[in-house]
């Protein structure tokens, strides 16, 4: 019984741009973390082998720091690491390779399978067959050569590739690096590792992309993952576990709002976001002035809570209700203005409108709650408060006004 | 407001009362001179509204010098239909009281009543100012303050706001002015004003994305340099193992090494060639040999002949030269003899030549110290005359000063003389006869004459002496003087050893003659010796001397030849030397001959001993031993040298042939071609490895940059900055958006709100200029002024118009807002004071029609000092003169 961790696409060295540099930077940490958790995952299952596919590195040009500190995460696990080059971290004549065992970074149990041959680990009765990428990208299989390539009856046969299995990803069809489907039956293999597809899949009973360890994006479903593989024997079908190794949830939500029940509702969803997520959220629909506060506002809370929080209202229209302008004492020509603007909102310049309503209805609010606190503050004085305040203001304003009569009494 | 009474006490001019009653509702126009009160009623009315009653600021209200008067005003008037009497006194006794109807108000609570009725305020302390006036200061307009009306509606602003306000009837915005300084706060921090260029934390950001998008290409750049490094890397190891693996500059090297081989081989035949060509070289030169030596034994035979003949023709020469020298040496003893005769006989004549001159000499020498000695006796016989003559001059000289004296004194003496002869006393006689008489000492007869000099005794014998005393007393004196000068006359010629002056003249006479023959003989003398008679001694003597010299050589030469005929015969010296050249010349020819003849004897002799000698050894060569043999051996080496020589060039030509076939030229190449193409190969292998090493060097240094690391690094701060310029962008088009927003539906409202003003103003407006337009401004000031002019419409600032125009802009402004102010149920008077001086006639009929027109709606007071201009208002005069005598 063979057990063994198949993982890939680690990218150590991604930055995440599209995040605050704070926010980013405890991104690019957690992949290393994630290398960490898988170390310490074989080491805790007394695994025999790690393998991995592709990948490894985001890219050849990374910071020396970067190659040791990858290295160094990988101490937990004492036994067998295969490592593959992918098309991020291809084999070329200088490649981040080159320079890591010109760093001596890399220690004596990583393999490095550089180039197309078999790897014999005769103590653990494993052939390994890689198909190493040796330029960025490539147009022919490189897992080709498998089922020529002759192994030691009695060993395992395991490919290890990275690219695209052809025909089960729509968009992969003329996509780089490819490998035939059916590859793992053709050559004999007991078992296929694959990178490149960073959300773990299984291709077929004997091929699988393990995902990546820690998710780097939106759109990957089953990311996080790494996979537990047993192999009892030749012919035996493997036994796949899928194990969660990634720390944040990556999502990507789009609410749309309309009718003001709505509102209520993705303020719950936006509540539930926890502390390590990484969200994308898109607002669209419409809105009173009142829905896009509070919207704004648990925005706000939960970029507070959570890892990372990209919210994007560009979408999502303004719609003062009477009460809102009223209550905005947009009276005279600032009435004009904020009708304008909502008009403006379905018109060819819908952005700036929707942007200078936002800002209108800020500065007004802003306003209100001064003057509210002036009132207030008059009020407790007692001089003259009856003819200061706007007659209207209590009622149209409403919850304002409560606080005026609290301060009054 | 309609005002009906005005009283006025103890107020500046207005030391008494003055009352003004029944006041019009319209126009009321009060004249008067400077100086008649017509401002003076103006700020009574402003004291009694503006000022609080209780002020300390208002002294100058006083009449002057009345420090204890208490200047009041009351005044009468309608507001709305409520009558009011105000009645106001200031300083002594400071009271306010304000009677409304029924209603009566005291001290503050009537001011501030009033206050609040017209639409002013009173100044916190002090006394009222501009700023407090509200409506009246707009519409009571101060002499000379009509134009200035923007500063006057702007302390009217409130009230002319809420006149429109509550003429549109609805508000304006209860703080858009407000949001919309904010939001122009806020734009102005991100946008420039004027233009909307990007500033502050905008362009920071703008500038910060720009940099690091400028980084981030250059890094790219970079990357992209490495990658295709990389490629070539990759290429460059794949060529330099199969260069490793192939080798090709071995072949290359082995086909060299051929082609250096058959170079070599021809090149040796070449060698061979080259050997024999030396050697059929070498034989020419036997051949050459041989047949010089075979031609020098030829000639060694037909030498010895030439020698023979040569030696005869050397003995002939011999001979007939030595008979030549026989002859010359005869010849040359008889040249000897004739020269030595020719000789003599030159000596002969020329020392008799030598005696001849001599003699001619001598002779001439004698004659001349002869007649020296004959100059010599003349010359000092001339000598002796001389000093004689000279002595005999010297002693006839006389001085001619002393001569000219002596003259002097005898015309002195005798023009004395004279004086006395007539100033004496003349004495005539006559005497008797026999009778005689003695004068002096003299004794006298018969008649005559006698000058009394002197007191003279005169003796008439018989009778008795007489004495006659000359009457003039300087009669003495003359003769003292005539004595005296005849003294010194005496006395000098005395001196000069003469008697007399004429005897001096005479001497005179002969000195002077006697010089004339001094000069003469010294003329002589000098004739004679002209050069002394020292130098005619002396060549006397050198004369004698030469003399001596000359007989003395005459003497030495030999006796002359005996016999005058050989003497005669002798030639002449000219002659006996010809002859002596000539004898020479031959002489020396004939010797010059001899030595010819004798040197070609000599020679003669020499050629013919060496040609004997040549002739000798010339035989002697030809009777050597060995030398038919050595001539045979010469002949058979000839013929045997010939032979290989012809040999050796058929051998050359074959070897000739084999080396053109084999073409070294192009073998030469082919070695250079095969060289150079494996050291081409070796040497691309070598770079190739160089390459190589320095891009792993370079990719090595390259890649421990972490390029794409960077690059992830900098895209990722661009994404930020991006975000962030995009989110000012937004921010930045949303306020300007808003702003500009605010300012058009501001403008919009400002426009509709400020209609009803407009709508008054244009009606003024239109009695002074048809179909002009005055705008109004923000504040309610009168804007730009539009009017149609000859070149159509045209528009200028209200500050641009001229003095006159501005002042009947600011009454028609002043109207409208009264107007305005009127509709709103404020209460309106219009006040004018001196206003409109500046207008033009046809202007000012204008503006009469507007006032009137006003004056249908509003009680103005006008006030003038030009009653003439006002006469056509259609209202009496109130002449303020009138006014106060009827008080």
């Amino acid at each position: 019984m063979l057990r063994l961790l198949h993982t890939a696409d680690w990218q150590i060295g991604k930055l995440f741009g599209q995040f605050e540099p704070d926010q980013a930077a405890l991104l690019a940490d957690a992949r290393y973390k994630a290398v960490e958790r898988l170390a310490t995952l074989a080491s805790e299952q007394a695994l025999d082998l790690v393998l991995v596919a592709g990948d490894v590195f985001d890219a050849q040009g990374v910071a020396d720091r970067t190659i040791h500190r990858l290295f160094n995460a990988l101490a937990a696990f004492s036994g067998r690491w295969v490592m593959l080059p992918g098309n991020h971290d291809a084999a070329l004549s200088e490649s981040v390779w080159t320079r890591a065992a010109r760093l001596h970074a890399i220690p004596g149990k990583v393999t490095l399978c550089l180039t197309p041959e078999p790897l014999l680990l005769e103590e653990l009765g494993v052939a390994i067959l890689p198909a190493p990428l040796t330029q960025r990208n490539t147009f022919s299989d490189l897992s080709e050569w498998f089922a020529s390539a002759e192994t030691p009856p009695e060993m395992l046969r395991i490919g290890l590739a990275h690219g695209s299995v052809q025909g089960i990803l729509a968009e992969a069809i003329d996509s780089a690096n490819p490998i035939a489907a059916g590859r793992a039956e053709q050559a004999g293999l007991d078992y296929l590792a694959l990178g490149d597809w960073h959300g773990t899949r299984q291709v077929d009973a004997r091929t699988w992309y393990s995902g990546t360890p820690e998710s780097d994006r939106f759109r990957a479903n089953q990311s996080g993952q790494a996979l537990l593989v047993e192999l009892a024997g030749r012919q035996a079908l493997p036994a796949v576990t899928p194990l969660n190794i990634g720390r944040h949830c990556w999502r990507s939500d789009a609410l749309t709002l309309q009718v003001p029940s709505d509102v209520e509702q993705a303020l719950q969803h936006i509540a539930k976001f926890s502390t390590d997520d990484v969200v994308q959220l898109s607002l669209s629909g419409q809105t009173d002035l009142a829905g896009h506060r509070r919207l704004r506002n648990a925005i706000g809370q939960a970029e507070g809570r959570v890892h990372s929080l990209l919210a994007d209202l560009s979408a999502l229209r303004l719609e003062p209700t009477a009460d809102d302008i009223d209550a905005l004492q947009a009276d005279g020509y600032l009435g004009e203005v904020v009708d304008e603007l909502r008009t403006q909102q379905e018109g060819s310049n819908a952005e700036v409108a929707r942007d200078a309503l936002t800002l209108l209805a800020g500065i007004l609010d802003e306003r209100r709650r001064d003057a509210g606190r002036a009132a207030n503050a008059e009020a407790s004085v007692g001089a003259r408060a009856g003819t200061a305040a706007d007659p209207g203001a209590g009622t149209r304003a409403g919850g304002p006004a409560g606080i005026i009569a609290g301060g009054a009494l | 407001m309609k005002l009906s009474r005005i009283r006025i006490e103890q107020f500046r001019q207005f030391r008494q009362a003055l009352e003004i009653r029944d006041l019009d509702a319209g126009i009321n126009l009060f004249t008067g001179a400077n100086e008649a009160g017509k401002s003076t009623i103006v700020a009574a009315l402003r004291a009694a509204f503006f000022e609080r009653h209780r002020s300390g600021s208002v002294d100058d209200f006083r009449p002057w010098g009345d420090s204890s008067a208490s200047p009041s005003v009351e005044l009468d008037f309608t507001l709305g239909h409520q009558d009011y009497r105000l009645t106001k006194s200031f300083l002594g006794k400071k009271r306010c009281e304000l009677q409304a109807g029924s209603q009566h108000l005291d001290g503050a609570d009537a001011e501030d009543h009033l206050a609040d009725l017209l639409g002013f305020r009173y100044a916190g302390r002090g006394a009222s100012a501009a700023e407090h006036w509200g409506i009246p200061g707009l519409l009571w307009i101060p002499q000379g303050g009509a134009q200035e009306v923007r500063e006057a509606v702007a302390h009217a602003t409130d009230h002319l706001r809420s006149a429109l306000n509550e003429s549109l009837g609805e508000v304006a915005s209860s703080g858009g002015d407000e949001v919309m300084a904010t939001v122009e706060a806020a734009r102005n921090e991100l946008l420039t004003p004027a233009t909307g260029a990007v500033r502050g934390i905008y362009a920071v950001a703008i500038r910060h994305e720009a940099a690091l998008a400028s980084e981030l290409d250059a890094l790219t750049t970079a990357i992209a340099s490495y990658r295709q490094k990389v490629d070539r890397l990759s290429s460059l190891r794949r060529e330099h193992a199969i260069d490793e693996d192939e080798k090709p500059w071995l072949h290359f090297r082995k086909e060299h090494q051929a082609a250096i081989d058959k170079l070599a081989a021809i090149q040796r035949i070449e060698e061979t060639q080259a050997a024999e060509k030396q050697r059929a070289t070498q034989i020419d030169g036997q051949i050459k040999l041989l047949r010089e030596q075979l031609a020098s034994f030829a000639a060694r035979k037909q030498e010895a002949e030439t020698r023979a003949t040569a030696l005869e023709k050397a003995r002939q020469e011999q001979s007939s030269n030595a008979a030549l020298v026989v002859q010359c040496l005869e010849k040359r003893v008889e040249a000897s003899v004739r020269y030595e005769a020719v000789r003599e006989i030159l000596r002969l004549a020329r020392q008799e030549d030598t005696r001849r001159s001599l003699a001619r000499e001598l002779d001439e020498i004698r004659q001349k110290a002869a007649s020296a000695a004959i100059a010599l006796a003349k010359a000092e016989a001339e000598q002796t005359t001389l000093l004689e003559r000279q002595r005999l001059a010297a002693a006839a000289e006389i001085r001619p000063a002393d001569l000219e004296s002596l003259r002097q004194q005898h015309r002195q003496i005798r023009e004395l003389h004279i004086h006395r002869a007539a100033a004496a006393t003349r004495l005539r006689f006559t005497l008797d006869d026999e009778r005689r008489m003695v004068i002096g000492d003299e004794s006298l007869s018969g008649s005559g004459e006698r000058l009394l000099l002197a007191a003279t005794e005169i003796t008439l014998p018989g009778f008795g002496k007489l004495e006659i005393a000359p009457g003039g007393s300087d009669l003495t004196q003359l003769g003292r003087q005539e004595s005296e000068l005849s003294d010194r006359q005496a006395a000098l010629l005395q001196r000069l050893g003469l008697t007399s002056l004429d005897d001096a003249e005479a001497r005179q006479q002969i000195y002077s003659e006697r010089l004339g023959e001094v000069k003469t003989a010294t003329a002589t003398l000098k004739a004679l010796a002209p050069k002394g008679g020292d130098a005619l001694r002396s060549e006397l003597a050198s004369q004698q001397a030469r003399g001596g010299d000359v007989e003395a050589k005459l003497r030495q030469l030999p006796p002359a030849v005996d016999g005058s005929s050989s003497a005669a015969a002798l030639p002449s010296v000219g002659e006996a030397e010809a002859a002596e050249e000539g004898a020479g010349k031959s002489l020396t020819q004939i010797s010059e001959q001899l030595h010819q003849a004798q040197l070609a004897a000599a020679n003669a002799q020499t050629n013919c001993e060496s040609a004997a000698r040549e002739l000798a050894a010339a035989r002697a060569l030809l009777d050597a031993p060995d030398r038919a043999a050595r001539e045979a051996t010469a002949s058979r080496d000839l013929v045997d040298a010939l032979a290989e020589r012809s040999t050796l060039t058929a051998r050359i030509a074959a070897l000739q042939q084999q080396v053109g076939e084999a073409r070294p030229d192009i073998l030469k190449q082919d070695v250079e071609r095969f060289g150079k193409s494996a050291e081409q190969h070796e040497k691309r292998f070598g770079e190739r490895r160089d390459t190589l090493l320095r891009l792993e060097v370079e990719l090595q240094a390259a890649g421990a940059q972490g390029l794409e690391e960077r690059s992830a690094k900098l895209a990722r701060d661009l994404a930020q900055a991006q975000r962030r310029g995009e989110e000012l962008r937004r921010r930045a088009s949303a306020l300007d958006h808003l702003l500009q927003l605010l300012r058009d539906k501001r403008r919009a409202l400002t426009r509709k709100l400020q209609a009803p003003l407009q709508k008054h103003l244009n009606r003024y407006l239109q009695l002074l200029f048809a179909q002009a337009s005055l705008e109004i401004d923000e504040n309610l000031s009168p804007g730009p002024l539009t009017r149609v002019g000859a070149k159509g419409s045209e528009s200028g600032a209200f500050e641009a118009l001229s003095f006159g125009a501005r002042e009947q802009m600011g009454v028609i402004s002043r109207l409208a807002y009264a107007d305005l102010l009127q509709e709103a149920g404020r209460p309106t008077l219009i006040i004018l004071d001196d206003a409109l001086v500046h207008s033009d006639d046809e202007r000012l009929a204008q503006m009469k029609r507007v006032l009137f027109d006003a004056a249908t709606r509003h009680q103005i007071l006008l006030f003038t000092c030009h009653p003439a201009n006002w006469r056509d208002l259609g209202v009496g005069a109130r002449s303020l003169e009138t006014l106060r005598a009827a008080c």
